[in-house]
């Protein structure tokens, strides 16, 4: 049975990755995320998981990714601020395929920028949080429930893919408090993804060799299965080499086992966008996260004066859902652009779609975007 | 129909609570409710605006859209300043005169009821902290949008158990107040 709950997204975020089996959180608080670390402090210690918060975000996020390593499920949450401090461990998690679930409830930057309010400028960071290659998984929830499912899957691609996975929420998404419908909880638990593992002798485990595209099979520390963790680039067996076509190998392979997989067959069954009545639209807006909710009244009030708007929604940012994008740059001659950053998202449509003729509305000063400023600027397209 | 209120004030008065029982009880009722709060880095002392939108329908845009807000209440003047232009011509602000300053613009625009809801709290309840109690049987005697059992129910529900007999005189002296406020204002 489905679950009406009166929440906020922040708690729902805590709550979906208490109920997809992540047993460990580790992080340092911080505005507008700290409820997720309140909430996973209530829970965590009811079924016998560890909570701990540590001296920074750093340390943070290094003993959630000691968990993961160990093969619990853990998650850490922070702002915007905290990813930049974490950037480093990020990168480990990257090279070394190690699951873990980064949750960042986005407010005004750059550095501390605007604590309490609200943005949307962590999307670049997300595709691009540390040095070097790789290939981010992004999702970005743009309701409560979403803050619930997302979370959920979340989890699931960081355990089917062996990867930081980053939840975007935003102040206003986070902080929002009203109803929300969950699925059914028995649904939740068999849709849980766990990581693979080797499960033949110890002498014959190679935890990094796989082949293109797939991701590493790491057993959990401490079960008979030796193997090396680093940073360094590494062989088969997870020690450290120079050598030139493993070195191309692990980088094709590790941006591979998300872009490659991704524009084939998707990450996985979830929906990686909404479509809001676009059927029969002769305007497209285009808008993510807690600003779609104000474009979705914008369609609305566009309506009611006569004009047919639709909105497309990406919910997984990274990687975009590049050939719906493509499609909806085809079918539409006129497209609206909304984001609470600069044109970080943009840059992604313009790439995807090939043109850059769009309308646009981009804020950066800690303020929603209401729906009768995003209405004006479309009536001015017509 | 929509139903969009505001609670303005400062940080640490307690008027987050009072928007997240409104919703609650919007919710309890079969229909859609949402609180979304803004409020500044200060801990204390910075302006606090609390947007509640209740709706029988689903509700996308979860904040007040400038201008169509139905009832504001204020015990701040930093934020009444702030924030009371979201509020339609016409419409009612209630506000504690002790500590809020409308200006004669502002009567002629809007219905301004004087309510010293700070100073009901503190002496005829006995608790400061009640005010948001006081403001939310103030608000819901004005704007009449909730089952009032509910909201109390709601808002008990909320609320330590040592403290429901202050809390219940805190609602009751605010639904007595508004009522007599509607009297004199011809409501």
């Amino acid at each position: 049975m489905a679950r009406e709950v009166i929440s906020t997204g922040n708690e729902l975020a805590a709550h979906a990755a208490f109920d997809a089996g992540c047993m460990f959180f580790g992080g340092y608080p911080i505005t507008p995320s700290s409820e997720v670390m309140h909430e996973m402090s209530d829970l965590l210690p009811t079924v016998g998981g560890k909570f701990i918060q540590m001296e920074d975000e750093i340390a943070g996020i290094s003993v959630a990714l000691g968990a993961s390593m160990a093969g619990t499920k853990a998650m850490t949450a922070t702002s915007g601020p905290g990813i930049s401090l974490k950037a480093e461990q990020i990168g480990l998690a990257f090279i070394a395929e190690v699951p873990l679930v980064i949750i960042n409830v986005m407010r005004g930057g750059p550095s501390t920028g605007l604590p309490t309010r609200v943005s949307q400028a962590d999307i670049g960071q997300a595709q691009y949080p540390t040095h070097g290659d790789y290939a981010s998984i992004t999702l970005c929830a743009g309701s409560l429930e979403e803050c619930y499912t997302q979370t959920v899957r979340a989890f699931n691609l960081a355990e089917k893919y062996m990867t930081p996975v980053f939840m975007l929420l935003d102040e206003t998404v986070g902080h929002m408090h009203g109803k929300a419908v969950l699925p059914d909880l028995e649904e939740i638990q068999a849709s849980i993804v766990n990581r693979k593992r080797f499960d033949g002798k110890p002498e014959d485990y190679r935890p990094y060799d796989v082949p293109m595209n797939t991701p590493a099979v790491l057993n959990p520390m401490f079960e008979g299965y030796r193997f090396h963790f680093t940073g360094l680039h590494h062989g088969p067996t997870g020690f450290p080499t120079e050598d030139a076509a493993q070195c191309q190998f692990n980088i094709e392979r590790l941006v591979g086992k998300i872009d490659a997989v991704s524009a084939d067959v998707g990450l996985d069954d979830d929906a990686d966008y909404e479509e809001f009545m676009l059927d029969d639209a002769e305007v497209c807006l285009i808008a993510y996260g807690s600003i779609s909710r104000g474009a979705k009244e914008a369609v609305m009030k566009l309506r009611n004066d006569g004009i047919k708007a639709g909105l497309f929604r990406p919910i997984m940012i990274w990687p975009s859902p590049a050939k719906k994008l493509k499609e909806i740059g085809q079918k539409f001659d006129k497209i609206f652009v909304t984001e609470l950053n600069m044109g970080q998202y943009l840059k992604e449509i313009e790439r995807v779609m090939g043109r850059s003729d769009f309308t646009t509305l981009h804020k950066a000063n800690g303020r929603p975007i209401a729906p009768l400023e995003m209405v004006a600027k479309v009536k001015e397209m017509f | 129909m929509r139903h969009t209120i505001r609670f303005t004030g400062v940080g640490g008065q307690g008027v987050l609570l009072a928007g997240e029982i409104m919703a609650a009880a919007k919710i309890k009722l079969g229909g859609h409710g949402l609180k979304t709060a803004t409020y500044t880095s200060q801990v204390r002392g910075g302006a606090t605006v609390v947007d509640i939108t209740l709706d029988d329908n689903e509700i996308f845009y979860p904040y007040a859209n400038e201008g169509e807000i139905d009832f504001m209440l204020s015990v701040a003047n930093v934020s009444y300043q702030q924030f009371k232009n979201g509020v339609k011509p016409g419409g009612i602000i209630v506000v504690e005169p002790n500590l809020v300053h409308p200006t004669e613009e502002d009567r002629q625009k809007w219905i301004i009821v004087e309510i010293p809801i700070i100073t009901i709290a503190k002496e005829e309840v006995g608790n400061v902290i009640t005010q948001s109690v006081v403001a939310l049987g103030i608000t819901n005697e004005f704007t009449g949008v909730l089952d009032p059992e509910t909201l109390r129910e709601v808002m008990l529900s909320k609320v330590p158990k040592k403290v429901h007999d202050v809390n219940n005189k805190a609602w009751a002296l605010g639904i007595q107040y508004a009522k007599e406020a509607k009297a004199k204002i011809g409501m």
